[in-house]
């Protein structure tokens, strides 16, 4: 499914109000947006949900602001992220939730993989822009300069939320011996 | 060197950690949730409808309507009616074609 189906079952929302075309938009976009939610709340998957509904919603009710200059994926995300800091500011989740509890439930409710606590643990790290500039370069594969339309900030402060997040998941990576093993699986394939 | 060492290892990092999430019925939550809006398929027929009328007036004041009958009435009665009969058969197979791009006739 190509950008030309997104502007297709863009253009039958916004001209005809066709559900169905919103419907093949979000069951398209609704991993992507969805994960990306479930790494910038820690893996919090409830909560990850209402915000990926609480974006799709907006995008239906404003989807004729959609110009389509960026792809409608950017646009999508845009709201994403507008969505999650308006949820931050308001109930600040962040504060309020003992980071015991959520590593609980972590290991109960989710049963995530090692990687998958390592990788929240390694976010945990990072301030919150670097988390979003780090999850749209590496996990989404968003270029700099869609992440610096998406957080609506100039590209060479995307690029510093970028490599200091680099910088701070490296050493961490590197202490927990990630580092090594992808040397050795690095080293291993050039000399194969 | 080592920036380009790094950066792989940090793709290589959050590729592992990269998941698909399955719908399990998100979307049908989310469509529920949605809000109604004005149905505004009428615009189709207001389009349609001054399309039709723009198209007959062209018709008729260029003689091309007086002109296509002509040509239909040299026409044998027997190929009119094996057309017309044609007419399901082929429209059965273009909406089917439309809705599934993935049909096979064969």
């Amino acid at each position: 499914m190509s950008n030309a189906d997104d502007i297709r079952w863009v253009t039958q929302v916004a001209l005809l109000g066709d559900k169905n075309a919103f419907d093949k938009l979000a069951t398209k976009y609704q991993s992507p947006i969805r994960r990306f939610f479930l790494n910038l709340t820690v893996g919090d998957g409830p909560l990850s949900d209402d915000l990926a509904q609480e974006t799709f919603i907006k995008a239906y009710l404003n989807i004729t602001a959609f110009k389509g200059l960026s792809g409608f994926s950017t646009w999508l995300y845009r709201i994403a992220y507008n969505v999650y800091y308006d949820s931050v500011r308001a109930q600040k989740h962040y504060e309020d939730i003992d980071e015991q509890i959520i590593d609980s439930q972590h290991q109960t409710l989710n049963a995530f993989s090692a990687e998958k606590m390592d990788i929240y643990k390694a976010l945990k790290l990072l301030r919150k822009e670097e988390q979003t500039a780090v999850l749209l370069f590496y996990m989404e594969d968003k270029s700099h300069n869609e992440i610096a339309r998406i957080m609506n900030c100039p590209l060479g402060t995307v690029k510093t939320y970028i490599l200091k997040g680099n910088e701070k998941l490296t050493v961490y990576l590197t202490k927990e011996g990630y580092g090594n093993e992808y040397n050795r699986q690095h080293a291993e394939n050039i000399f194969q | 060197m080592e920036t380009n060492i790094t950066d792989n290892m940090l793709k290589t990092f959050f590729s592992e950690s990269k998941q698909e999430i399955a719908n399990d019925g998100f979307t049908q939550r989310l469509m529920r949730e949605l809000p109604e809006q004005a149905d505004r398929g009428w615009i189709v027929w207001v389009f349609a409808a001054i399309g039709m009328a723009i198209s007959i007036y062209l018709g008729i004041t260029s003689g091309m309507i007086e002109y296509i009958m002509v040509i239909i009435k040299q026409i044998p009665v027997y190929y009119l009616l094996g057309g017309i009969f044609c007419l399901p058969l082929v429209g059965t197979a273009g909406f089917f074609l439309s809705q599934n791009k993935n049909y096979q006739i064969i």
